[in-house]
């Protein structure tokens, strides 16, 4: 009986002192998919949106209402914002589910590191939401948009730029515990797509957006934010962004296209990039290796040539790896214009040469725009499509 | 009242010779031998039984001897009276020349039970007691005047349900035939199966007044010695008044009485017993009830099926995994929902946990009352569907339809996705093939359920770490509840999660018959030849 009884005192304190009491039913809650991050004077604006669960949810009853709700406040922190909604909000806000991260142009100059402390600190935000730029726009307005097909804008924001990063490249999906090593990294610097709205963006926030097969506005990934610490200096352009991809070996999948030795374009899909990036001191300067080999499948072809002719493939080849070169020099160059190393070149520095990483790091930025980069490009032709010479030229005049 | 079988038995291998129990002594007055006074004092007993017939007459070609038969109407098969005993005995000592007078009257009575009874089974009784207990069983008793001895004739007349399909396990495949509640048949059913004189069929009597039958079934040098005499002193320990269904005795026999497990086995179909024997396991049966008692039972026994050794045995071992995911399902169901969608909503992929919480807009309980008032309703539809007089199942189910389906989600009292849980959880419930061990599931599917809603995710590991604790301190007539998982051991593991073809089946359960292990002594005898 008494030992029945000293287990019992034993189990009920294992059970009752872990602190492990976070009862909260479904329906007290508010899912929070998205925040947004803005300046208002000296203040953060933070938004946040909120799911309609109902509205939502694949049961008919769409009662006219939208299936997402944002709430926004100032605070001068980003934590004090957050629960100052409680105000307005009618239910506890849960950000579990939290999947994008908006942030505004104007925070990411004067320095993102401030407002993503919460975020990282915080035990309910799980570390795996997207991080984007509001390109030109106020964050909050990104947040506001009412999206077709994809009935939360949240959601529609992270399967677009998962698979537009995926198929075609120009756009990289970094989550915040990403981003958070980039910007701790000595050796390296950190990137964020930036977001647009097209169109109108009043109209976006009703309902009536939804109600046009071609929406009055749309959401759109443009560009790549290159950051210098935890500041934004510049833009890449789309092809700049796509060479960034090929070198940081992101890319699955992509579109390019050359031109013929006859004029006209021939339009491709590259398939199973592989980069290696290598690192070696020459003379006490840092000089950067990179072996880039992919598979190319001919997609278009809109000039006249003959594919059955192995010497025509070879010499397409060739000029793929000249194009596939000058993409990825571009995009290096004006890297080093931003004086921004986002490729982790000093990483590979770092493990390749410990010694001579510790003289450079301090003022890495400086060395990376003098570092010495070359690319060896090795991509092969590996199918021509269902037919090997295109009918274009057949057609009758 | 003795209390002696609420202490924990527990059987020690190296026990020494354990004492003998004392038996109480039985009132048993001799037979005097004096027809007139035996008689009398018999019919005296039975003056307000109109059941018990006595019928006197005399033998010989002059009625010199007078005699006495008595039975039990409704037990006892008259044809048989008339025929072998009566008719028999007349006409045999008619036959005789010079008539009975003046023989001595032991050579009588050794010819009258030599020559002159045309039956098979005879036993002498000599006193009182025993002639009751015959008479009630349905034997018919013959008394002579100046014999000490009564014959006793095995006559029995009963009517019986007759062997039939059992209810309680069915197999698609496998034999039809059930136990019923005439023990003689059952062990005619396992006899017919196993014809080996090592198979043996020990005789009990238990019950004060109601003095049921039992045998206690093993094959001698396959079971396990000790098992065999730990059966017999337990039963031998047992006092009670009264034996009606085996289910008393598995309570007065079974080692631990405070758990929800059940530690002994048992079964309605003839060839699950014949195949424990086989395996070493020894068999109780008890004279009407067609449920057999097997020991020792393990866990792994409850989630087995009959059907697992007449399938093939790739598609059983599929099934048994079945089973024991059915098995998770219902201990775990409703449980895991609820720590799900109160604790760990950081679990749930986005998608499902937006379409739970739109299904919960509007329901106005907590997840774990909602979830306990949908597997009470459960439990009551259940319960209600056994008691029910068979005419009036159909307005179970339908009522039954309408508590725990659409209805009750339109009503915004339960939402649709804990119906959806609460149903999967019964019918994995009913896939346990143990009725006794599903029982004790859904009992502790309740406890599962109250953890789960104080302490989510921990308390459910909690609770499983408490009955993971709880099944490996059982024992089964001292063999431990959970082998062969733990103990692990490695032969026997080829038939308890998974059922290996029969050609890898050499061997028995180790624990369970420890002495005669090999079952075949090879398996290339059943191979076809290959053409030479």
């Amino acid at each position: 009986m008494r030992r029945a009884s000293i287990f019992f005192m034993t189990a009920l304190c294992l059970l009752l002192i872990t602190g492990c009491w976070n009862r909260r039913e479904l329906n007290d809650l508010a899912l929070v998919v998205a925040m947004s991050i803005d300046k208002s004077d000296d203040q953060y604006m933070v938004t946040l949106q909120v799911v309609d669960a109902g509205e939502v949810s694949s049961k008919i009853g769409t009662s006219g209402r939208t299936p997402v709700i944002t709430y926004s406040e100032k605070g001068k922190h980003v934590f004090e914002a957050i629960r100052k909604m409680t105000t307005g909000t009618p239910r506890k806000l849960y950000f579990s589910h939290l999947q994008m991260l908006v942030i505004s142009e104007d925070i990411a100059k004067e320095g993102i590191s401030k407002s993503l402390e919460f975020l990282s600190r915080d035990h309910e935000v799980r570390k795996d939401f997207f991080v984007v730029i509001a390109k030109e726009e106020q964050a909050k307005s990104i947040l506001e948009n009412i999206t077709s097909l994809e009935k939360i804008p949240a959601q529609k924001m992270k399967t677009s730029l998962e698979t537009s990063q995926k198929v075609w490249a120009p756009t990289v999906a970094i989550q915040i515990d990403q981003l958070i090593a980039d910007l701790t990294s000595e050796g390296s610097n950190a990137v964020l797509t930036g977001i647009i709205i097209t169109g109108n963006p009043t109209t976006g926030t009703t309902l009536k957006n939804v109600t046009k097969t071609s929406s009055y506005s749309n959401l759109k990934f443009q560009g790549v934010a290159v950051f210098k610490k935890d500041k934004l200096v510049g833009w890449l352009n789309e092809e700049e962004s796509k060479g960034y991809n090929y070198i940081k070996d992101n890319v699955k999948s992509t579109v390019a296209h050359i031109e013929c030795p006859g004029g006209g374009d021939l339009v491709m899909e590259v398939l199973r990039s592989k980069t290696k990036v290598k690192g070696k001191v020459v003379n006490g300067e840092p000089s950067i290796d990179i072996h880039l080999s992919a598979e190319i499948n001919i997609a278009e072809v809109e000039c006249p040539i003959d594919l059955s002719k192995i010497e025509n493939i070879i010499e397409l080849e060739q000029s793929i790896n000249e194009k596939a070169i000058s993409v990825l020099e571009a995009s290096i160059r004006k890297a080093k214009e931003l004086g921004s190393d986002i490729f982790g070149f000093g990483e590979v520095i770092h493990r390749a040469d410990p010694q001579a990483w510790r003289t450079w790091k301090t003022d890495w930025n400086k060395h990376f725009a003098e570092t010495a980069v070359t690319i060896h490009s090795d991509f092969k032709i590996r199918r021509t499509g269902i037919v090997s010479n295109s009918f274009l030229d057949k057609v009758k005049e | 009242m003795n209390t002696f079988w609420r202490k924990k038995l527990s059987m020690k291998y190296n026990q020494s010779e354990p004492k003998p129990q004392v038996q109480p002594p039985a009132l048993n007055d001799p037979l005097t031998g004096i027809l007139e006074q035996d008689l009398l004092k018999i019919k005296e007993t039975f003056k307000k039984s109109n059941d018990v017939l006595f019928s006197e007459f005399n033998l010989g070609i002059n009625e010199a001897v007078r005699a006495a038969i008595i039975y039990t109407d409704g037990l006892a098969d008259t044809t048989i009276i008339q025929n072998s005993i009566l008719d028999s005995l007349m006409h045999e000592t008619s036959q005789m020349e010079g008539g009975l007078e003046g023989l001595p009257t032991e050579f009588l009575y050794r010819w009258i039970k030599k020559r002159s009874l045309t039956v098979g089974a005879m036993t002498e009784l000599t006193d009182f007691d025993s002639l009751y207990t015959s008479v009630l069983s349905g034997n018919t008793v013959i008394l002579f005047d100046r014999f000490v001895h009564a014959i006793s004739v095995n006559t029995p007349g009963w009517d019986e349900r007759g062997v039939s399909e059992p209810e309680s396990q069915t197999v698609v495949r496998g034999p039809r035939d059930g136990f019923c509640e005439t023990l003689r048949t059952n062990t005619a059913l396992v006899r017919r199966r196993i014809k080996n004189a090592k198979l043996f069929c020990e005789p009990k009597q238990i019950g004060r007044l109601t003095k049921t039958d039992l045998a206690v079934m093993y094959i001698q040098g396959v079971a396990n010695d000790k098992v065999i005499q730990e059966v017999h002193e337990r039963l031998d320990r047992i006092d009670i008044d009264g034996i009606l269904e085996s289910g008393n005795i598995e309570e007065l026999i079974q080692d631990e009485t405070y758990t929800p497990f059940p530690t002994v086995y048992n079964t309605e179909r003839p060839d699950v017993v014949a195949a424990a024997l086989l395996e070493g396991r020894v068999a109780i049966m008890i004279d009407g009830t067609p449920f057999v008692l097997l020991v020792p039972a393990l866990f792994i026994q409850s989630l087995q099926s009959a059907e697992d050794y007449y399938q093939r045995s790739d598609v059983s071992s599929l099934i048994r995994i079945l089973r024991y995911l059915c098995f998770l399902i219902a201990l775990l169901g409703p449980s895991i929902y609820i720590a799900l969608t109160t604790f760990h909503q950081e679990m749930l992929p986005t998608p499902l946990l937006i379409s739970l919480a739109a299904q919960r807009e509007g329901v106005p309980f907590p997840a774990f009352v909602e979830a306990l008032v949908m597997e009470v309703t459960f439990e009551i539809l259940r319960e209600a569907g056994i008691r029910m007089p068979r005419a009036v199942g159909q307005a179970v189910s339908i009522v039954g339809a309408l508590v725990i389906g659409q209805a009750s989600v339109e009503a915004g009292i339960v939402s649709a996705a804990m119906v959806i849980v609460v149903s999967i959880t019964a019918i994995a419930s009913f896939v346990i093939p143990a009725f006794n061990m599903a029982i004790s599931v859904r009992m502790l599917r309740f406890v599962m359920m109250a953890l789960a809603a104080s302490f989510g995710l921990y308390g459910i590991t909690l609770g499983l770490l408490a009955l993971l604790l709880h099944l490996n301190s059982l024992r089964s007539f001292g063999i431990p509840y959970m082998a062969p998982l733990s103990p692990y051991i490695a032969d026997d593991q080829k038939d308890s999660i998974l059922r290996f073809p029969l050609k890898k089946l050499l061997t028995r359960p180790r624990l369970i018959s420890p002495k005669n292990r090999t079952r075949e002594e090879s398996s290339s005898a059943s191979k076809p030849k290959s053409n030479q």
